[in-house]
């Protein structure tokens, strides 16, 4: 405004000379002759008049402005603490408590604490301001609408094992929405391999439903134990299958049916297993984390259940064990391979020392190859990740698993990776990492990040899902060791920038939340991140879902 | 009304100031006149302050008009012709920008489908992703419609020309090969400049033994044009489509002109929802394609598998209970009699096929045996369903000939009556009602009186019924046959489109497929995108009153 304003009150290019009694003021006092409000304006009362109504108009709208901002504070657009109390009130009365006199809406600091944060994770979590169980997609549009009526921010809470600070509340309060009571499997269609079930639904008690009733299917997709499929379409997850049956963003969501923020429902596709009609708003939602909708009814694809076996193969080093990944998956066995993973020589020393398994094994850095296909398939393949594994240098016996209990067995060394890490190391905590380059650049991601953590005096632990160039180093500290965890975080930030130099991204599998979102620009380019930005301002003009996950804040010009 | 209109008040007020007296007045210094002079000028710049605080306001509002607007403008024919000189300007070379009759004709037409269709203004020919965003940049300043151009196989209509007129954006000299990575592991990705045509990308690739899986639509479509149709083909029984993880990340040049890319080269990512996946699917109206980064499966053995079958039905009882075995099933297609005769007719000397509902199996596996495993294991299951005459290919050249009697089919189906056109369908169900709908669609046909041949990709559930005519009677039963058809797959829980997209073909179908609040999502998306409406208009979305 002030340059706006020098412009107008700027002296014409040849200033008639001023008349003689004002030469001898001061300068700055004869230029006030120029004000609109000077007697001696020298110009029409048109133009002082302008001049002044041009300065008025601007008053006001910077008057106007102040007080916009003073009474509505900008940034939040959110509802003030008595909206969060009439929001409470009004949940409380739509959704009384259950006949066996449960609560449906909690307001108990401990429910509160208790679904805003997370042991997984490290971020700066906040509490919610409620907590409400929906039942039903009405429900849940009852909340939303709810929710911005009272412009109150919704999060939700399904299975809770997301690693980045993804379900933490919002600072000025949120209502969070509970999925656990949306656990139920709609149909099955076993005809078609594909299942209908609602959003609270775990991976893993679908798997045993389906295995309970004989179905020879199952949803190949495995996060986290106690992961849901809700949650598992807002972190866009994978898991160890991923090498074999690809990740949540391939094709096995078939639909979802969603929530919008304005409270309506869409359901993104129908049961069809393709559809080029136009582009598939399903994928919109995945990766998502819950800030463009909430998920309440899902499709899912179902694979052919396949026996596997398990083989085992250690290396010297871990490049060696990488390399030999590549070449294993190259054969014409590739197919056969539903999961390779990586857990190096101090994971292997954890698992021992914890003694979650049967017997423990030589400390060095393993391979563990679950191979799927019939029985002449699966000796085959063994046969020839042997020749392979030993061209590439690995140490000690190749060990595979010939009948179902050794396979068990040999495989409960992956699956109680995290457990013995915490396990042998009690007292301490452990952050999760979790980046993913293309294959090719895996050995050197994993032997720079091994190279730097030692350096930086640290302990932890490796397991990589190393089919598809994504491994997590689970790095240790103590609690009551602030300088520790100053260095794990510095440590974490170099991992990331390794990975992001090889062509990576700063997370495989766990999402973005609140932890990565510094990276994401860095990652994606500002334009990718802007378009992002757009949709969710399309989707969600009030910024109710999830807000502060996920979207890196606007670059300050 | 007019009085309280504080516009109109401050109007009078000057008005009022007008008048000589007042005017000499008021300019004059002299002090004398000072107090009534003061009160007036606080009077004055009220109103004034006012007025303008008014016009701010009707200025900012009109502003949001303008982004809101449903209908999008274009630009005048006049606009248009600026247009193409600054084009000709910037690509001094001539071959570049055309404007040759024959040439805009021929980009805005298309002999696979029959919907009406415009001639573009203009046809440019970029070579580099820079050249795409000149050309958006200057379709952006004239307003005009802007449309991309590439393997041009498309069935819907998707490239017709604008009835405004516009630019076509022919990818044609961007199809360079830009890096091939095999050394990432076994699927080596190759960054692509997208207008790869296949068959050159096939030789190159067999080079290295690589191949792009999905990469089966037509023999000359491209990767910008398979990504933006959302393709896929006989091979989504093993690999799955488009929308499945075979593009790693594509670089676009948006609305805007500002280009992106969408990700970076790893094999997965979780870094928030994906954006590759906006333009899989979206026929060019969100943006431009201009580089491909592809997701490629290790080349293995594979052989041929033919077995007949008294029904429909039966087959895919067949395919059901095979797929679910889990042995390498590459493809299966399913050819009804009417088309195993006209392979008859059209290669006669080929194999002496029985006229009946065949299925073909492409298996694959890690070497022979396994594949003799396979083959047993199908042929097993297939005669358990009343399948008989199974054959399988004695050697690799044996495999490919008949594997040429499938890829055949349309020519032959066209070969069936001399001189005809066919209209192509696509509709795609859950595989377990696919019998029922080809049953019901074969009912319909012989009411019709229409020669319709059909194929269909059974393993997915997806089927063309080839609706062949002569002239324009049997052309307009075959366009309700067709709708009839599509109907028919909606209320089977399938979709109007399995693989050829939307186009303007499907587009009056799409809210009945997918409900009025996801196609109103779908325009949301473009509206954010391209608010001036200028990228590929008149495709995908439906029109307002193809809603109910
Ligand atoms: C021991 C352990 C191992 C793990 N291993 C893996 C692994 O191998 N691979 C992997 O990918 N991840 C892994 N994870 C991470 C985690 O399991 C996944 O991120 C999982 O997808 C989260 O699912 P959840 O149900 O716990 O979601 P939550 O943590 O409840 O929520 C995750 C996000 O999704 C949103 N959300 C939840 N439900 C919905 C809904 N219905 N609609 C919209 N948004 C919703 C939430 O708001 C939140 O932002 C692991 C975690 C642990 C603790
Ligand atoms: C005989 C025959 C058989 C076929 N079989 C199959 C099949 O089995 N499976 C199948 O899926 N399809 C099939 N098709 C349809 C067709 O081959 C596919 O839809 C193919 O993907 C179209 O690719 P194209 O390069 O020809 O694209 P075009 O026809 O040139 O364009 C298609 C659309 O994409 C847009 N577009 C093109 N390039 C770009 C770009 N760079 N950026 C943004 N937008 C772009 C265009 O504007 C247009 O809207 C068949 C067609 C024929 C004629």
């Amino acid at each position: 405004m002030s340059l706006f304003h020098r412009c107008l009150l700027q002296p014409p290019r040849n200033p008639q000379p001023l008349p003689s009694g004002a030469s001898s003021r001061p300068r700055f006092v004869a230029f006030t002759q120029y004000s609109p409000w000077s007697r001696e304006f020298p110009f029409s009362w048109r133009t002082r008049a302008l001049l002044q109504s041009a300065v008025y108009a601007i008053g006001i709208v910077l008057a106007t402005n102040y007080v916009d901002s003073a009474w509505f504070p900008k940034g939040s657009g959110y509802g003030s603490s008595r909206d969060v109390k009439i929001a409470i009130e009004k949940l409380k009365l739509t959704f009384p408590d259950t006949e066996d006199g449960e609560e449906r809406v909690s307001t108990h600091p401990d429910v509160l604490h208790e679904h805003g944060s997370s042991e997984n994770s490290y971020h700066p979590a906040s509490a919610h301001s409620v907590v409400v169980r929906a039942q039903s997609t009405e429900d849940v549009v009852t909340i939303v609408k709810i929710a911005s009526e009272c412009k109150i921010p919704v999060v939700v809470y399904s299975g809770a094992t997301s690693l980045e600070g993804h379900f933490s509340g919002a600072s000025p309060g949120s209502i969070c929405i509970d999925m656990s009571e949306m656990d139920k499997i709609l149909e099955i269609h076993e005809a078609d391999s594909d299942l209908i079930c609602q959003a609270g639904a775990r991976w893993e008690d679908i798997n045993d439903t389906l295995e309970e009733k004989g179905i020879p299917l199952f949803f190949p997709l495995d996060p986290g134990p106690g992961a849901t499929i809700g949650g598992m379409i807002g972190t866009g997850c994978s898991g160890t299958n991923a090498v074999r049956y690809g990740t949540a963003k391939a094709e096995w969501f078939l639909n979802l049916t969603v929530v919008l923020p304005n409270g309506e429902v869409i359901k993104t596709r129908r049961r069809a297993r393709k559809s080029s009609a136009g582009f598939d708003t399903t994928k919109l939602f995945i990766g998502a984390e819950g800030t463009l909708g909430i998920v309440t009814e899902a499709t899912l694809r179902l694979a052919p259940v396949l026996p596997t076996r398990i083989a085992m193969a250690q290396f010297k080093n871990v490049e060696q064990a990488v390399n030999a990944v590549q070449d294993v998956l190259n054969s014409p066995y590739g197919g056969n391979i539903q999961c390779v993973e990586l857990l190096d020589d101090d994971m292997i020393h954890a698992i021992n020392v914890a003694g979650f398994t049967l017997k423990p094994l030589p400390v060095h850095d393993t391979l563990f190859f679950k191979i799927q296909g019939d029985q002449a398939a699966i000796k085959l393949a063994a046969k020839t990740i042997a020749k392979i594994v030993k061209a590439h240098g690995s140490t000690g016996k190749f060990e595979f698993s010939e009948t179902e209990e050794e396979a068990k067995n040999l495989w409960s060394n992956r699956k109680y990776a995290l457990t013995s890490t915490m396990g042998a190391h009690p007292g301490t905590r452990c952050w999760t990492t979790d980046v993913c380059v293309p294959v090719s650049k895996l050995p050197e991601l994993v032997y720079g990040t091994k190279t730097d953590l030692a350096e930086a005096g640290l302990r932890s632990t490796i397991v990589g899902h190393v089919g598809d160039g994504n491994f997590h180093a689970l790095i240790l500290f103590s609690p009551d060791d602030p300088e520790e965890f100053e260095k794990v975080k510095e440590a974490v930030h170099r991992l990331v920038h390794r990975a992001l130099s090889l062509d990576g991204t700063c997370t495989g599998e766990h999402g973005i939340g609140v932890g990565k979102k510094e990276y994401l620009a860095e990652e994606l380019g500002e334009g990718t991140v802007e378009l992002m930005r757009s949709i969710k301002k399309a989707v969600d003009p009030m910024g109710l879902m999830n807000p502060g996950k996920l979207y890196p804040d606007p670059p300050t010009k | 009304m007019q009085k309280r209109n504080p516009l109109f008040r401050a109007q009078s007020i000057t008005g009022n100031w007008r008048f000589p007296k007042a005017q000499r007045r008021f300019t004059s210094t002299s002090s004398t006149h000072a107090s009534p002079s003061i009160s007036r000028t606080i009077l004055l710049l009220t109103g004034a302050s006012i007025a303008s605080g008014f016009a701010g306001f009707a200025w900012a509002t009109r502003q949001k008009a303008i982004v809101s607007l449903a209908k999008p403008e274009y630009g005048s024919p006049q606009d248009f012709q600026k247009a193409i000189v600054e084009l000709k300007n910037s690509f001094p070379d001539k071959d570049t920008v055309s404007t040759d009759p024959e040439d805009v004709y021929a980009h805005g037409f298309s002999v696979n489908d029959y919907h009406p269709g415009f001639a573009h203004s203009v046809v440019v020919y970029p070579s580099s992703t820079e050249d795409v965003v000149k050309i958006v940049k200057i379709a952006n300043k004239y307003h005009m419609p802007i449309v991309a151009y590439s393997g041009a196989t498309s069935l819907e209509g998707q490239f017709r020309g604008h009835s405004a007129g516009g630019i076509c954006v022919d990818m044609a000299l961007m199809s360079e090969i830009l890096a091939i990575n095999e050394a990432d592991s076994d699927m080596a990705r190759i960054d692509l400049d997208h207008s790869m045509k296949y068959f050159v990308m096939f030789q190159t690739l067999k080079a290295s033994l690589c191949f792009s899986p999905q990469i089966d639509p037509a023999p000359t479509a491209t990767l910008g044009g398979m990504i933006s149709n959302g393709c896929s083909g006989t091979n989504a029984v093993r690999y799955g489509t488009s929308k499945g993880e075979w593009f790693l990340n594509v670089t676009v040049v948006l609305p805007s002109g500002e280009v992106i890319k969408t990700r970076r080269r790893s094999r997965k990512s979780s870094a928030g929802f994906d954006t590759t996946k906006l333009f899989i699917g979206a026929e060019g109206t969100l943006g431009i394609i201009t580089e491909v980064t592809i997701r490629l499966a290790p080349v293995l053995p594979t052989t041929v598998a033919v077995v007949h079958f008294p029904d429909v039905r039966k087959a895919c009882e067949a395919v059901k209970d095979v797929m679910n075995k889990g042995v390498g099933i590459q493809c299966v297609e399913i050819l009804d009699d009417l088309f195993m005769q006209a392979i008859k007719n059209f290669r006669p000397t080929g194999r002496d096929y029985p006229q009946k509902d065949t299925l073909f199996f492409k298996l694959q596996g890690y070497s022979e045996a396994s594949l003799e495993e396979s083959a047993k294991v199908v042929q097993e299951v297939a005669e358990k369903h009343g399948g008989f005459g199974f054959q399988l290919a004695k050697d690799d050249k044996d495999a490919e000939e008949i594997w040429d009697d499938r890829k055949s089919a349309h020519y032959a189906g066209l070969a069936l009556i001399p001189g005809c056109r066919s209209l192509a369908t696509d509709v795609c169900v859950p595989v377990s009602r696919l019998p029922d709908l080809i049953y019901e669609t074969q009912q319909d046909l012989k009411q019709s009186g229409l020669v319709a041949p059909m194929v269909g990709h059974v393993g997915d559930g997806n089927f063309h019924a080839q609706l062949l005519v002569t002239n324009d009677a049997d052309l307009e039963i075959a366009k309700q046959v067709s709708a009839r058809l599509v109907h028919r797959a909606i209320a089977m829980d399938g979709t109007c489109t399995g693989e050829h997209g939307v186009g303007l073909g499907k587009k009056k179908y799409l809210v009945e497929e997918l409900g009025e609040g996801t196609v109103e999502l779908m325009k949301l998306v473009k509206r954010t995108l391209d608010p001036l409406g200028l990228f590929n208009p008149g495709k995908l979305y439906p029109d307002e009153n193809d809603s109910k």
